[in-house]
């Protein structure tokens, strides 16, 4: 049985939710599974903040772990530096070493996702396809509604 | 919040940049929203102002300028997405605005939710467009006790308005994209009869004057004829409606006085604009007299003589390609995806082909990108396509230019002057020009540039007395 965690964009009405295997996730692969579940990461305008939906404290450090069945609060907001947003540092794959001895295991389905991103690109100078950079609808992440 | 008696402007979008307008204006605990666009070069979420940086349910009232995506097209998710409903806040536009913007939305959704870009569904729009209260042109509105606002018109399209809003007292004009040029169809934007507090003006143009009327089009019809008698087609990539109008009668026009033109067709591909002619002429009456006088001698401009329809078939753009010379209008107006982009990669090899930009391009879109002449470009399906076409930029986008904001600017007279929707460079310029000429006139007026969550307060000595705005 996969784990979620909820998330809500602090103006939306209803919760939508990220699953995967393990009792947790890090605070960067859940930004990465939001951004690419909203279709955001083409535009570099916006930083991604997720806040604790109880306390309402921010979770600053990208590799804090966010347990099963919480419930986050995510804000989109103008990038510190205009033109510079994050989006794409998520989605590229460059993940800083998480320190977790539990690496956050991806079902199946959306390993394909992951290894079609710009990596394979400069290993297969034949795949031209501009859509090989933004990758389809992340499967295991679904709107609740 | 900053105390009772600061207005606090926050521009949720079009802060130092061109799209989703969003301005959130905040006085004695009451909220009023200015405008809800998208941004045209982003997709999905990403094209959203930054709305959540706002708590919906505050909200006491939301106004819409005009119809054009990046003032109206946010507002279905801000209504049906967000807790905006759970509070008292109400929606106004202006009758045709809400009756173009019905179409505009029905194309919108229909276009991005064949990818996984869908905000909303058709539902959630019924919805949204059912709880929008239409309005006239100087009808004074009373929102709640304390707001109250007039919508004067703003030229630029159809159903353009400014809004002079009246807050507790303080009184605050938003002109929305505006245009004191009549034009072929509209009436310029009109000066408002009183002295705002806080004027909150668009800056497109920033401190570029462009040339006149008579020059624009002369050049433009030459190019035109030029492009045909070169055995070329021209494209002409813009949205379905609003300067697609001026331009088809300036097209009819011209047509019609070159009996050689009459073989070559000027097509017009848009289902959109097809619906919304009839509220075109429904509107006439909110026209210019050129238009009304035209119209009362049973000759409706709108019938256009030279004009036709492009067939409603699937693959018409490989065939009108493929044919002899012609004319096209074609959206969207920034050749992202549609229409536009698929004729401009059929016609882009060829030489005699023309291509011309007749609007605002925003930055990042390919409209903008193909000005620089590059050699080649990546087609959708990411193959390279060498670029012969000719690029040439003649504007007929009804924004004010340098001339016409500044002086707008100055009669307008008010204390604090709030740049929005432009480039910061061209903002920029257009602030050091307008604070110069302050300057040698003595007089104090700041001139503001916030960006995009920057929230600019401002502080009034004395009591306002809250009082209705208009005569
Ligand atoms: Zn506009
Ligand atoms: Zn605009």
């Amino acid at each position: 049985m996969a784990s979620s965690v909820f998330y809500k964009f602090s103006s939306q009405k209803n919760e939508s939710r990220v699953t995967f295997d393990g009792t947790g996730i890090s605070v960067f692969d859940l930004k990465r599974e939001i951004i690419l579940a909203n279709n955001m990461g083409k535009a570099n305008d916006f930083d991604l903040y997720v806040y604790d939906a109880a306390t309402k404290q921010e979770y600053k450090d990208d590799s804090t772990i966010i347990p099963r069945s919480s419930s986050v609060v995510v804000k989109r907001l103008p990038a510190s530096r205009p033109g510079r947003g994050k989006a794409s540092m998520y989605i590229s794959g460059a993940a800083p070493a998480l320190p977790t001895s539990e690496p956050v295991q991806r079902s199946g389905s959306s390993a394909p996702t992951w290894h079609k991103g710009a990596m394979s690109k400069r290993f297969d100078g034949k795949e031209e396809m501009p859509s090989s950079s933004i990758p389809p609808m992340n499967p295991i992440t679904k709107s609740s509604t | 919040m900053a105390d009772s008696a600061t207005l606090s402007v926050t521009m949720l979008g079009a802060g130092q940049e061109v799209g989703r307008s969003c301005c959130v204006l905040q006085y004695r605990g009451k909220i009023l929203v200015c405008d809800t666009g998208v941004h045209p070069a982003f997709s999905g979420m990403a094209s959203l102002p930054f709305i959540d940086a706002l708590d919906w349910s505050t909200v006491d009232a939301i106004l819409v300028t005009h119809f054009h995506l990046d003032h109206a097209a946010a507002l279905t998710y801000i209504t049906e997405k967000t807790n905006f409903k759970d509070g008292k806040g109400k929606v106004y536009m202006t009758h045709p605005t809400k009756a173009v913007h019905k179409f505009m939305m029905q194309d919108f959704v229909r276009t991005s939710s064949s990818s996984s870009d869908a905000l909303f569904s058709p539902l959630d729009m019924q919805m949204s467009l059912a709880s929008i209260i239409p309005v006239s042109a100087h009808q004074l509105i009373t929102v709640c006790p304390g707001i109250s606002f007039i919508p004067y018109h703003a030229g630029h399209v159809l159903g353009a308005c400014m809004f002079l809003i009246d807050i507790a007292g303080l009184k605050i004009l938003y002109t929305g994209d505006y245009s004191r040029e009549e034009d072929r169809h509209l009436v310029k934007a009109e000066l408002p009869p009183i002295r705002p507090d806080v004027l909150i003006v668009e800056s497109t143009y920033g401190v570029h004057t462009g040339e006149s009327r008579e020059e624009k089009e002369s050049r433009f019809t030459t190019l035109v004829h030029s492009i045909i008698r070169r055995g070329g087609h021209v494209l002409l990539p813009t949205f379905a409606l609003g300067m697609a109008q001026e331009l088809l009668l300036i097209l009819d026009e011209y047509w019609k006085k070159h009996p050689d033109l009459h073989n070559v067709p000027v097509y017009y591909a848009s289902g959109l604009a097809r619906k919304c002619m009839a509220v075109y002429q429904t509107y006439i009456h909110t026209m210019n007299a050129n238009i009304r006088s035209r119209f009362a001698k049973r000759d409706n401009p709108f019938v256009f003589k030279h004009i036709s329809n492009v067939p409603q078939t699937r693959g018409w753009e490989k065939k009108i390609a493929d044919g002899p010379p012609c004319v096209v209008l074609a959206s969207p107006g920034f050749m992202q995806v549609g229409p536009s982009r698929e004729l401009f990669e059929l016609w882009a090899p060829d030489a005699r082909n023309g291509l011309i930009i007749t609007g605002y391009s925003i930055e990042g879109t390919l409209a903008r990108d193909i000005m620089t002449e590059p050699e080649e470009f990546t087609s959708l399906k990411g193959t390279t396509i060498p670029r012969r076409i000719s690029v040439d930029e003649i504007s007929f986008s009804a924004h004010v230019d340098y001339a016409q904001n500044s002086e707008f600017i100055e009669q307008v007279k008010a204390q604090h002057v709030v740049l929005v929707h432009g480039e910061s460079t061209g903002m920029g310029r257009l602030r050091a020009a307008m604070q110069s000429r302050f300057k040698e006139r003595d007089e104090d007026v700041k001139i503001h540039t916030p960006r995009n969550l920057e929230t600019l307060n401002l502080s009034f000595r004395g009591e306002r007395v809250a009082k209705a705005i208009g005569t």
